[in-house]
C-alpha cells in the first residue's frame, strides 16, 4: 500500500465506498421489488447520484440538518437513517421508520437531522432556512442543507429561500442536483438564463459548479462551502452536475431519452465506478476491500427486504395517532 | 389583578409575557418591528396595527422583520420550529394563506403524523382575519373553514381581550401548529384582562349567556352579534343561550350538543361564507349527534357566497347582523 | 446576388464589389465557455461569476465589431450553458426589427458533452472549414484546449475566467473590428499577429501529455478534486512561459520575481517550499482578491527546447491553474518550452494600424443591401 494522497484516511474513504454502495444497492433492489409490485405509491430512486449526497454529508454532522427532496433515500442514507427502517417504510410497514404512515416520499428521521424527503418540490428550501435561523439563534455553529433538484429551482420557494437566507445571513447551502432533467422536461428548455450560480449571483450569493459523478470534486467543494457557512460566512448553491440512471418515477418508461443514453452513463459515467478506480489506483484500497464490503452491503440490502416483507401493516390503531401532540 | 386593556394590547401582552419567560419564543412577520434598513425610527411600525409595538425594545433579535416572502419566512418558522424553536410568524392577512399554504398544510400539519411521530412543529401562525374596515375583498376573508379542515393544525379565534391573551399564550405553550386568528375589527375593544401570565384551554367553549330556547354558536367578531341579538330577542321574551366556541380545531361540541339538548333549537353564525363553513359543519354534527333534541331545522347566519366588497353599504350587508341572527331564531321558533 | 451599388464614384463602387467577394467567404470561428468562472474560488477568494446573459452580451458586441468589417459568418462551438440560447434569441429579435448588424450564426456539428472535448472537437472542426481566426471566451483553460487544436488559426482571446493570465483584456467590440480586420486582410500579418509560447509536458515519454499556455504548476497535493488551486503551502514547483506583473494568479509568482514578457525568448522556472523553511518569501496576488505568502527557493530563466526533469517526486500538476494530471514516484516527469507555438491577434497593434492608416475611414467596409 502506498502513502495515502487523499484528505481522507483509509477507515474514511472505506466508509464513504459504502455508503454510496449502499445507496445504490438498495435503490436497485427498491426497482426490483417495485417492479415485483409489492411496493405501493410512488418511489424516486437516486442511483448515479450517490457522490452528491456523500460527498456532502462527509461533512456534517448528526446536529446538521438536511432537508431532501422526492428523491430523498440517498440523502437518507448518507445522513444515516437506518437502512432497514427505511425499506420497510418503503413497504409500509409499522416497523418502519416513519411507523408505515409516511412513505418513500415522505421518509424522514429527525434524530439523524434529516427534517424529511418531501412530495411537494422545493418546499424544503424554506424548512432548511429555519434549521439554519434556528443554529444561527443558538450559535452552535450548526449548518443547513437544502437539496434542490433542477427541476425546482424554478419553484417561487426555492427563489424566495435565497432572498431570505442572504438577507438574513444564515448558514445553510443550497445544493441543486441538477441531473438534467425535471420530470420529463429537460433543463435546456425549463430553466432560463440556463445556471443556478447566477440565480444565486442575482442575491449576492456565492455559486460554485462541480461535477456531481466525481466523489472529490464534490467533497472539496462542500468542504470549502460548509466550512464557511459554519464559521459564518453565510449561505452559498452549490450546483452538483449529475445523471440519474433511473426515470423520474419507477414506472416511468424514459421515453424522453436519448436511444442509449441509460446504457452510457451507466457504462461511462457511474460514480462508484470512478470512485472505486481513484482509491485502488492510488494503492490505498483494494479490489478486495471494495469486494467484502459489497457482499456485506448485498447481505444488509437483502435482509431488510427480508424483514420488511414479513413485518407487519400498522393497523386501524394506528390510523389516528400522531395527528398531533394533544388534542 | 384585572384591568381594562384592548385586544391588541392583550396580545402584546401574551407575546411580551412568552418571550420574557422563554428565549426560544421568536416572533417574525412583515414590518412586525417595522423600519429595519430604513433611516427613520426602530420599531416603527410594530405590526401593520400596531400589535408587536414595543417588543423590539424589549427583546432585540428575539423578534425580527421579514421580507415579502410568506412561502420563505412562513417555512423557515415551520422548520426553526421543527428544529425545537417556539417560532410566533405573522401571516399578516388571512387572505395571503394563498402564498404560502404548502408550507402550512402539507408540511407543518403533516410532519408529526408522516414521520410517524417523531417530529413536533409548535408553530403559532398569528394572522388577521375578518371584514369591517372596508379592507376589500383581499384583505377581509374569513377563511377559518379552510385551516380547520386539515388534520393537524389547530384553529383559534378569540372574540374578546381576556381569551385572545389566555389563548395566545396557551398556542405558544402548545407543541402542535396553531392558526391564531386576530379579527381586525376587534383590535380596539377593549375588556378586563389580568396582568399575569395565564392560559386557556383549547376545546373549552364559553357560554356567555345562558339561555332555555335557541342555542346560538357562534365565534370572532360575530359572538358580538349575537349577544346584540340576544338582547332583542330578551324583550320579546325568547332567552337565547349564546356560546363561544372559542377554538374551532379542536372544537368542544360537548358544550354546543349539551346546550341544544337543552334548548331544542340551533343557530349557527360564521363570518366565512356559506359553503363548507363552520356553519356547515356544526349543524351537520350537530344533526347527527342531537337529531332526537331537534325541534326545529338548523338556521345558519353566513356572509353571502360573494367576497367581501369595499362599498361601506355593501360591506354591512355582507357581514351578519344582529337583525339576521334575530330572524334566523324566530324562523326555529315558528 | 446582385448587389445595388450605391456611390456616386466607380471607383468606391468597385472597391466595395472587390470588399464583398472577399467578404462572402470569410468566416471566423467562435468558442464560447459557458462554464468558466464557476468553481470554489467564488467562495475561498473574491472571484466573480460572470452571469451566462453577460457572456451572451459579450458574443455580441464582438458579433458586432465582425460584421462591421464585413465577415458574415461566423462558426461556433455549441453548448447548452445557455449563451447560445440567449444570442439565437437577441439575432432573432433583432431580424424581426430589421436590423442587420450581425453576422449569420452557424453551429459546427459537433457533440455537446458539457465537457473540454466539446471544445477540441469544435475547434478541430472550425480549423477544417477554414476558418480565418478563433475567438474565445473563456479562462485560461479555455484558451489552452483551443490551443491544442488551433494549428495555424491564430485566436483572440477574451477573459471570462477567474485568474485570465492569459487573454489580454480588451473590450469586446474591439476585439470583434479587430479580429473582423484580420481576418478579411486588412491589416498584415506582420502587424497583427503575434507569436507565442507554451510549455509541454511529457509524462513517462510522452505516454501521457498536455500543454499549458501560462504556468504549469506543481503542487504535493495528490488528487485532483475541485481543480482550482488556492493553498499555497502546497506548490512546489512553477514553470512559466511568461510572467506579467500585472496578472494575478499562478503566473503572478513569477512576474513579481522576475518579469518576462511574452515577446522575450524563454520563459522561468521557480521552485518553492512552505514558507517556514523557504530562502526568502513573496505576497502573491494568488487569486481574486486573495494574497498570500509564498515560500521561495530558487529561480531560473527557462531556455526553449530543454526538457527540465521535475524534482518533486509525486503530487499533482496544475496547468493553467487546474489540476489535471497525478503522477508518482514512477513516473518521469519533464517540462519544455516552445516558441512559435502558436499564434494570437495583437489586438492592440491592429488597432493602432486601423487608426494610422485610416481603414475605417471612407466608405463602409461593408453596405448592407435593402
Amino acid at each position: 500500500m502506498s502513502d495515502n494522497p487523499f484528505p481522507l484516511s483509509r477507515e474514511e474513504l472505506l466508509q464513504i465506498y459504502q455508503s454510496m454502495r449502499t445507496i445504490r444497492e438498495f435503490e436497485e433492489r427498491v426497482h426490483v421489488e417495485f417492479s415485483r409490485g409489492d411496493i405501493p405509491g410512488f418511489v424516486h430512486l437516486y442511483a448515479g447520484e450517490e457522490a452528491s449526497a456523500t460527498g456532502i454529508m462527509t461533512h456534517l454532522r448528526q446536529e446538521d440538518r438536511i432537508a431532501s427532496t422526492h428523491r430523498g433515500h440517498g440523502h437518507c442514507i448518507a445522513k444515516g437513517v437506518d437502512v432497514k427502517g427505511m425499506m420497510a417504510e418503503i413497504f409500509g410497514k409499522k416497523i418502519g421508520v416513519c411507523g408505515g404512515k409516511g412513505g418513500s416520499m415522505h421518509i424522514a428521521d429527525l434524530d439523524k437531522g434529516m427534517m424529511g424527503a418531501n412530495g411537494i418540490l422545493g418546499a424544503g428550501a424554506p424548512l432548511a432556512c429555519g434549521a439554519a435561523l434556528a443554529a444561527k439563534y443558538r450559535g452552535n455553529g450548526d449548518i443547513a442543507i437544502s437539496f434542490i433538484g433542477d427541476g425546482a429551482s424554478n419553484q417561487g420557494t426555492f427563489l424566495e429561500s435565497l432572498n431570505l437566507a442572504s438577507i438574513w445571513d444564515l448558514p445553510v447551502i443550497f445544493v441543486v442536483e441538477n441531473n438534467g432533467y425535471a420530470e420529463s422536461t429537460s433543463v435546456d428548455w425549463a430553466v432560463a438564463g440556463d445556471s443556478y450560480v447566477d440565480r444565486a449571483a442575482g442575491f449576492g450569493m456565492p455559486g460554485v459548479t462541480v461535477d456531481g459523478t466525481d466523489f472529490f470534486a464534490v467533497y472539496e467543494a462542500a468542504g470549502e462551502v460548509i466550512r464557511n457557512a459554519r464559521e459564518g460566512g453565510g449561505p452559498s448553491l452549490l450546483e452538483c452536475k449529475m445523471i440519474r440512471f433511473f426515470g423520474h418515477f419507477e414506472g416511468d418508461a424514459q421515453t424522453y431519452r436519448a436511444v442509449g443514453e441509460v446504457d452510457e452513463i451507466r457504462a461511462n459515467r457511474d460514480c462508484i465506478k470512478s470512485f472505486s478506480k481513484t482509491v485502488i489506483s492510488a494503492g490505498v484500497l483494494s479490489q478486495d476491500d471494495l469486494e467484502a464490503c459489497d457482499s456485506k452491503i448485498v447481505s444488509l440490502v437483502d435482509e431488510a427486504v427480508s424483514e420488511a416483507r414479513e413485518a407487519d401493516f400498522p393497523t386501524e390503531v394506528d390510523l389516528l395517532t400522531d395527528v398531533y401532540v394533544n388534542y | 389583578m384585572a384591568r381594562t386593556i384592548s385586544y391588541k394590547e392583550a396580545i402584546n401582552e401574551a407575546l411580551d409575557q412568552e418571550m420574557t419567560r422563554d428565549k426560544l419564543v421568536i416572533v417574525m412577520g412583515e414590518d412586525s418591528i417595522g423600519g429595519t434598513g430604513s433611516p427613520g425610527e426602530d420599531d416603527a411600525w410594530g405590526g401593520p396595527m400596531g400589535v408587536t409595538k414595543g417588543l423590539y425594545g424589549k427583546h432585540g433579535n428575539q423578534i425580527m422583520d421579514t421580507p415579502l416572502s410568506e412561502s420563505a419566512y412562513i417555512g423557515a418558522a415551520i422548520g426553526a420550529a421543527a428544529c425545537g424553536m417556539r417560532p410566533v410568524a405573522e401571516m399578516m392577512f388571512v387572505d395571503f394563506m394563498g402564498v404560502c399554504f404548502d408550507q402550512i398544510y402539507n408540511q407543518a400539519a403533516k410532519f408529526k403524523y408522516m414521520f410517524g411521530g417523531k417530529a413536533e412543529t409548535p408553530v403559532v401562525i398569528r394572522t388577521m382575519v375578518g371584514a369591517g374596515i372596508n379592507a376589500a375583498a383581499q384583505h377581509s376573508q374569513m377563511l377559518t373553514p379552510l385551516f380547520t379542515h386539515i388534520p393537524g393544525l389547530k384553529v383559534v379565534c378569540p372574540s374578546n381581550p381576556y381569551d385572545a391573551k389566555g389563548l395566545l399564550i396557551q398556542s405558544i405553550r402548545d407543541n402542535d401548529p396553531v392558526i391564531f386568528c386576530e379579527h381586525k375589527s376587534l383590535y380596539d375593544i377593549e375588556g378586563e384582562v389580568s396582568e399575569e401570565s395565564y392560559v386557556i384551554p383549547f376545546a373549552e367553549a364559553s357560554v356567555l349567556r345562558d339561555g332555555d330556547d335557541v342555542s346560538i354558536v357562534t365565534y370572532g367578531m360575530m359572538v358580538g352579534k349575537a349577544i346584540a341579538a340576544a338582547a332583542i330577542l330578551a324583550k320579546e321574551g325568547v332567552e337565547c343561550e349564546v356560546i363561544d366556541l372559542r377554538t374551532l380545531s379542536p372544537i368542544d361540541m360537548e358544550t354546543v350538543i349539551e346546550s341544544v339538548e337543552n334548548t331544542g333549537r340551533l343557530v349557527v353564525v360564521d363570518e366565512a361564507n356559506p359553503r363548507c363553513s363552520i356553519a356547515t359543519d356544526v349543524s351537520a354534527q350537530v344533526a347527527q349527534q342531537a337529531f332526537k333534541s331537534l325541534k326545529a331545522q338548523i338556521e345558519m347566519v353566513t356572509a353571502p357566497h360573494t367576497p367581501v366588497p369595499f362599498a361601506t353599504t355593501l360591506e354591512n350587508l355582507y357581514i351578519p347582523s344582529p337583525e339576521q341572527i334575530v330572524v334566523a331564531v324566530r324562523k326555529t321558533l315558528n | 446576388m446582385a448587389i445595388n451599388c450605391y456611390f456616386s464614384s466607380k471607383k468606391l463602387c468597385n472597391q466595395y464589389k472587390s470588399l464583398s467577394k472577399i467578404s462572402s467567404t470569410v468566416t471566423v470561428g467562435l468558442v464560447a465557455n459557458p462554464f468558466s468562472a464557476r468553481d470554489i474560488r467564488r467562495v475561498v477568494s473574491n472571484a466573480s461569476s460572470l452571469q451566462v446573459s453577460d457572456r451572451a452580451q459579450i458574443v455580441m458586441r464582438v458579433l458586432s465589431g465582425l460584421r462591421a468589417c464585413g465577415v458574415r459568418r461566423v462558426l461556433m462551438m455549441p453548448e447548452k450553458g445557455g449563451i447560445i440560447r440567449l444570442l439565437k434569441r437577441d439575432l432573432q429579435r433583432y431580424q424581426q426589427m430589421g436590423n442587420n448588424r450581425f453576422p449569420e450564426l452557424e453551429m459546427t456539428d459537433t457533440p455537446i458533452s458539457g465537457t473540454v472535448d466539446d471544445t477540441f472537437a469544435a475547434t478541430q472542426a472550425m480549423v477544417d472549414s477554414g476558418v480565418k481566426v478563433i475567438v474565445v471566451l473563456g479562462g485560461d483553460g479555455t484558451h489552452r484546449a483551443v490551443a491544442k487544436f488551433c494549428g495555424q488559426v491564430p485566436i483572440a482571446g477574451i477573459s471570462t475566467g477567474t485568474n485570465n493570465a492569459f487573454p489580454e483584456h480588451h473590450e469586446p467590440t474591439i476585439t470583434g473590428l479587430a479580429v473582423g480586420l484580420v481576418a478579411t486582410g486588412r491589416v498584415p500579418e506582420s502587424v497583427s499577429l503575434s507569436p507565442n509560447k507554451l510549455l509541454r509536458i511529457d509524462i513517462n515519454g510522452g505516454e501521457r501529455h498536455d500543454i499549458a499556455l501560462v504556468d504549469i504548476v506543481v503542487s504535493i497535493e495528490h488528487y485532483i478534486g475541485a481543480r482550482a488551486l488556492w493553498r499555497t503551502e502546497n506548490l512546489r514547483e512553477l514553470f512559466v512561459t511568461f510572467s506579467d506583473p500585472e496578472v494575478i494568479g499562478m503566473s503572478a509568482i513569477a512576474g513579481l520575481l522576475e518579469p518576462v514578457s511574452r515577446n522575450d525568448t524563454g520563459g522561468l522556472h521557480v521552485l518553492m517550499d512552505i514558507p517556514e523553511v523557504a530562502a526568502t518569501l513573496l505576497q502573491v496576488p494568488i487569486a481574486p482578491g486573495l494574497i498570500r505568502t509564498v515560500g521561495l527557493q530558487s529561480w531560473q530563466r527557462l531556455e526553449a527546447g530543454i526538457p527540465i526533469i521535475l524534482k518533486q517526486s509525486s503530487g499533482t500538476i496544475a496547468l493553467d491553474g487546474e489540476r489535471e494530471l497525478e503522477f508518482g514516484t514512477e513516473d518521469n516527469v519533464q517540462v519544455t518550452l516552445h516558441e512559435n507555438a502558436f499564434r494570437t491577434v495583437d489586438v492592440g497593434a491592429c488597432m493602432r494600424y486601423t487608426g494610422k492608416h485610416r481603414l475605417l475611414v471612407g466608405a463602409p467596409l461593408d453596405l448592407l443591401p435593402t
